[in-house]
């Protein structure tokens, strides 16, 4: 053991940490700001001062992709060097690497913040990057990788914490995650259509969906939580078994979770089933990370008081559980039944959001100012108010919004002793709720208010610093050598690093390949004697009007098998309906009606009005309007691409339809201008983006797809 | 550091950070073993044994929902045996009529009732029925899809319909500027 004793020099890169601090600070205004804005929209829609680039469509998914990939990855990845370099004992493995790493990211980030605007989308959340971008993430992804594992190689530590665990759990599984939900065949260099359709759609975004949340969100912050919580109370973790026993069991069960966003769709029952109960097991070992980071600070108790960075910590362990135990809960069926689709969930993600991820991050960046910069923290006070201004806006966002989506849930649902609808009439439904829409962004604005202050602090803390912020030397003892007594049991496996990372990878995928691989023969699902129509060329360039749009993110297009669905919207969806639709609309929140059978419910010159002032049909509608796809020209031209490519994905169109898909499409926009221009349109409506949407709103629910008996479940 | 966390200590440390040997909480691991016993239970249940599909119990909450249906259809008075004139003098129900109107049908039969999208209203020529209340009310209900006048039921509280129809009757013959040209056939009353 006498070698191992000596001490070595190691210099840590704190230079990378505190440029992913900046660009953590930076993004994080853009973030709340996007936020805030989106919020206020909801209210007053003419806050997109009628610009396409600013409509909620657009803006909401650059605003959750600011949240989730800007300022919470920078975050992570801020931790995640500053930490593993210390638990580890090494510098990172290559200074190349960290520098591609960090500008590569955020050269994705400004990317996704001039095309997402632009209307470059795939439509499936939190992966609404088209295929170059996504390839660009992916590549930085593995330098990322690199790096790590090789620091991992290098370490001077023979037995990995629990931290690392987390690391480790978050690189393999994001990338598995990232690249399965991500393959499309591209059209265009800013368009793609996913290799999946319908219910296969569906199920691997919402896989996907769902783990971003638990493998972006929760296990790289129960990483950071596990270094940061002991190091700033001083205090050791409280369960060593337990941080075993919740980390497999957490990235165990997470993986199966997804279906739980898709209860009462056409999704096969037994996908749904397992979506559900594994939910339900999930409760435990999530609670498991906030007791460990709760009892870890027993003792410390007095800290809480007087220091900032245990006020944030306990409160975002706090609203963690919070989220953990409300997240099972509305996986229930039949809590699902009444909060899907509301804002009861846009609430419980923000709960997650801002209470846990963000105020964790705030108690790091309050913790690693003075240490980074070898200065004080400028003012306690300052930090200390921005807590309970933030608490306070939290709270304001989340109750606000249980409210708004359990009294419009409660609407949708009601049905009277005549076997009628309470509340038939949608828009109803949306301006009970609006006050409260200002509520919620009123609490965004506080929380928005109180990271004005942080801002203000660091940038007061970093000035008083008396000389060049510089690389921390340590001096540590190589403990990572041969004679070093590796242990049994677990703690054997954590000084094997390859074996570990290999076991995490089966553990995440035993429930994916369970889940996914039968949906992908999709005909084994898909009933015989139901037909269904593909889109006609002039729809499918409505469909990806509608998508580039950002539609889906106010409507739904998935009648839920309930009565009250199906009296308000026709029959339930069927897998059928769906089965050629890339990628998949059903949506996930309905601020507007679904449209799943909006097709004839109404004259094409009610659709074209609706579309350029909604409030010209619907007085208190809140839907924005759409001018501009009345000036927008149809693009024929990617028509026969974009075919060929649906076809040698199999759909059925014919070489014919493919060849001519231009002048068929031009064909069908004829018929509808004729019908729009005799009842009062402008003759410049020919040929415009706003036909090719009226002809896919007008085929939705008009393709078949439902059978004899599926009908007669219908509402007539 | 209390004495009891010193005994528990294990000798790992990273980074001076230390680790406790605590015992998992009995309450947690109850919990943990609770939701497992209940999810294989649950599963088993639905998918493997005798359990409802969804779609099963949708027809079912369906078919009372239709009971319902029925029910209160037989007790409604025949709508062809009212008499909705006395509508015409109550000028409450003329204004939730009116109201409904505003909201619902003004985007498409404008709001002086002079006609957009679909007919004028105010003339004395109709495409469907004479134009009674009756009438009016009938229309309102069924709606004429195929044309783009779509189906009011359920979307108006029934008792509504007649009010509304009745603020239509009261304004034929209210000549509007911009009517739009007589569709139908004119009934003389
Ligand atoms: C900010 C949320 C929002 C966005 C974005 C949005 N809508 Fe709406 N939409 C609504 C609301 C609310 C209603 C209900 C009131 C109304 O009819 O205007 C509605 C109603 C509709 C209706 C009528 C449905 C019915 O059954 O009466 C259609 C059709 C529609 N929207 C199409 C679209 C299309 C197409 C887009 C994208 C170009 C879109 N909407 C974007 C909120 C939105
Ligand atoms: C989407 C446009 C639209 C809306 C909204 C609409 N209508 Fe109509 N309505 C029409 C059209 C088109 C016709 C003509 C139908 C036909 O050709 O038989 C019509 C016909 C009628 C008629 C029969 C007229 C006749 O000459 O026979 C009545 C009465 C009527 N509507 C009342 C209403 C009422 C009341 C509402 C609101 C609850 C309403 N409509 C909403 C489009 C609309």
């Amino acid at each position: 053991m006498t070698a191992s004793q000596e001490k070595v020099k190691v210099q840590y890169d704190d230079q990378i940490v505190r440029m992913f601090f900046h660009a953590t600070l930076f993004w994080a205004f853009a973030a709340f700001t996007a936020g805030v804005w989106i919020a206020f929209e909801l209210a007053v829609w003419q806050l997109n001062l009628n610009t396409e680039w600013l409509t909620f469509g657009r803006l909401r998914p650059l605003h959750t992709n600011a949240a989730i990939f800007a300022f919470a990855g920078n975050a992570i990845f801020a931790g995640i060097y500053h930490s593993s370099q210390r638990l580890l004992k090494t510098r990172m493995f290559s200074d190349m690497l960290s520098k591609i790493h960090f500008w590569g990211w955020q050269l994705i980030i400004l990317a996704a913040a001039i095309t997402l605007p632009l209307g470059f989308t795939q439509s499936k959340e939190y992966a609404e990057l088209e295929w170059p971008i996504d390839i660009a993430v992916t590549l930085i992804w593995v330098i990322f990788a690199i790096n790590f594992f090789g620091t991992l190689a290098r370490r001077r530590e023979k037995h990995m914490y629990v931290a690392i665990w987390f690391y480790i759990a978050t690189i393999v599984t994001v990338a598995v995650l990232y690249i399965v939900n991500n393959i499309a065949l591209p059209t265009s260099i800013a368009h793609s259509y996913p290799v999946y359709a319908g219910i296969q759609d569906a199920l691997v975004q919402w896989w996907y969906g769902h783990n971003a949340v638990a493998f972006f969100l929760t296990t790289p912050f129960l990483g950071l939580m596990y270094y940061y919580v002991p190091k700033a109370a001083n205090r050791p973790v409280y369960s060593y078994r337990l941080s075993i026993i919740h980390f497999w069991a957490l990235i165990f069960i997470y993986i199966w979770a997804g279906p739980h966003h898709l209860l009462y769709t056409a999704l096969p029952d037994w996908a749904q089933t397992l979506g559900m109960i594994f939910s339900i097991m999930l409760w435990a070992p999530s609670w498991g990370g906030m007791i460990n980071g709760l009892l870890t600070l027993r003792g410390a108790w007095h800290l809480l008081r007087t220091d900032p960075v245990i006020k944030f910590m306990v409160a975002a362990l706090t609203f963690y559980g919070m989220a953990t135990f409300e997240g099972p809960l509305l996986s229930i069926k039949s809590v699902s039944a009444l909060g899907h689709y509301t804002d009861w969930i846009v609430g419980h993600v923000h709960a997650g959001t801002l209470g846990w991820n963000g105020f964790l991050i705030f108690a790091m960046i309050y913790y690693l100012v003075p240490k980074l910069w070898k200065t004080e923290l400028y003012s306690k006070k300052l930090a200390t108010t921005h807590f309970w201004i933030g608490l306070l806006g939290t709270l304001l966002y989340y109750i606000s919004m249980v409210v708004a989506g359990i009294t419009q849930g409660g609407m949708w649902r009601a049905v009277n002793e005549q076997g009628q609808l309470v509340y038939p009439d949608f828009v109803e439904t949306v301006t009970r709720i609006v006050p409260l829409y200002y509520v919620r962004g009123i609490g965004g604005a506080l929380y928005l208010i109180g990271f004005l202050l942080l801002l203000y602090n660091v940038y007061k803390s970093i000035s008083m610093a008396t000389e060049k912020p510089t690389d921390e030397v340590a001096e540590v003892i190589n403990t990572n050598v041969k004679s070093e007594d590796i242990g049994t049991g677990h703690r054997k496996l954590e000084g094997m690093a390859t074996a570990f990372t290999v076991l995490t990878l089966i553990a995440i995928l035993v429930g994916s390949v369970i889940e996914i691989i039968p949906t992908l023969s999709l005909h084994k699902y898909v009933r015989n004697d139901v037909q269904v129509e593909p889109w006609t060329p002039l729809e499918l360039a409505g469909r990806d009007i509608y998508v580039r749009e950002g539609c889906y993110t106010c409507h739904s297009q998935m009648i839920r098998k309930m009565p009250s669905e199906v009296l308000r919207y026709g029959p339930a969806s069927t897998i059928e309906e769906s089965m050629y639709n890339r990628p998949f609309q059903w949506g996930s929140k309905r601020t507007g009606p679904d449209l799943a059978r909006v097709g004839g419910k109404y004259p094409v010159t009610w659709h074209y009005r609706h579309m350029i002032n909604p409030r010209e049909i619907v007085k208190d509608s809140i839907m924005p309007n759409y001018p501009w796809l009345a000036t927008e020209k149809i693009d024929y031209y990617a028509l026969r691409k974009k075919l060929s490519i649906m076809k040698y994905l199999g759909v059925p169109y014919d070489d014919d339809t493919v060849a001519n898909a231009d002048l068929v499409a031009g064909r069908q926009a004829q018929e509808i201008a004729d019908g729009l221009i005799e009842f009062g349109a402008p003759e410049e409506v020919r040929n415009k983006e706003i036909i090719a949407l009226i002809s896919y709103l007008q085929a939705l629910g008009q393709k078949g797809g439902l059978s004899e008996e599926d009908k007669e479940g219908g509402s007539e | 550091m209390s004495d009891t966390d010193k005994d528990k200590l294990t000798d790992h440390e990273y980074d001076g950070i230390k680790e406790l040997d605590n015992p998992l909480p009995g309450w947690w691991l109850a919990t943990f073993y609770i939701t497992i016993v209940f999810s294989i239970v649950y599963y088993a249940y639905y998918e493997l044994g005798s359990g409802p599909s969804l779609d099963q119990e949708l027809q079912t909450k369906l078919e009372k929902i239709e009971e319902k249906q029925n029910q209160a259809e037989m007790k409604q008075p025949d709508p062809g045996n009212v008499d909705y004139s006395q509508l015409l003098a109550d000028n409450e129900a003329l204004a939730t009529g009116k109201d409904i109107y505003m909201q619902k049908c003004a985007a498409c039969h404008g709001a002086q009732n002079q006609g957009v999208i679909g007919p004028n209203l105010t003339d004395n020529y109709w495409l469907n029925g004479k134009g009674t209340i009756a009438d009016i009310a009938h229309v309102i209900v069924v709606g004429v899809p195929e044309n783009g006048m779509p189906p009011w039921k359920g979307m108006i509280k029934d008792e509504d319909i007649p009010k509304v129809a009745a603020y239509i009757k009261s304004k034929v013959g209210s000549s509007p500027a911009g009517a739009k040209a007589p569709q139908g056939e004119l009934i003389e009353e």
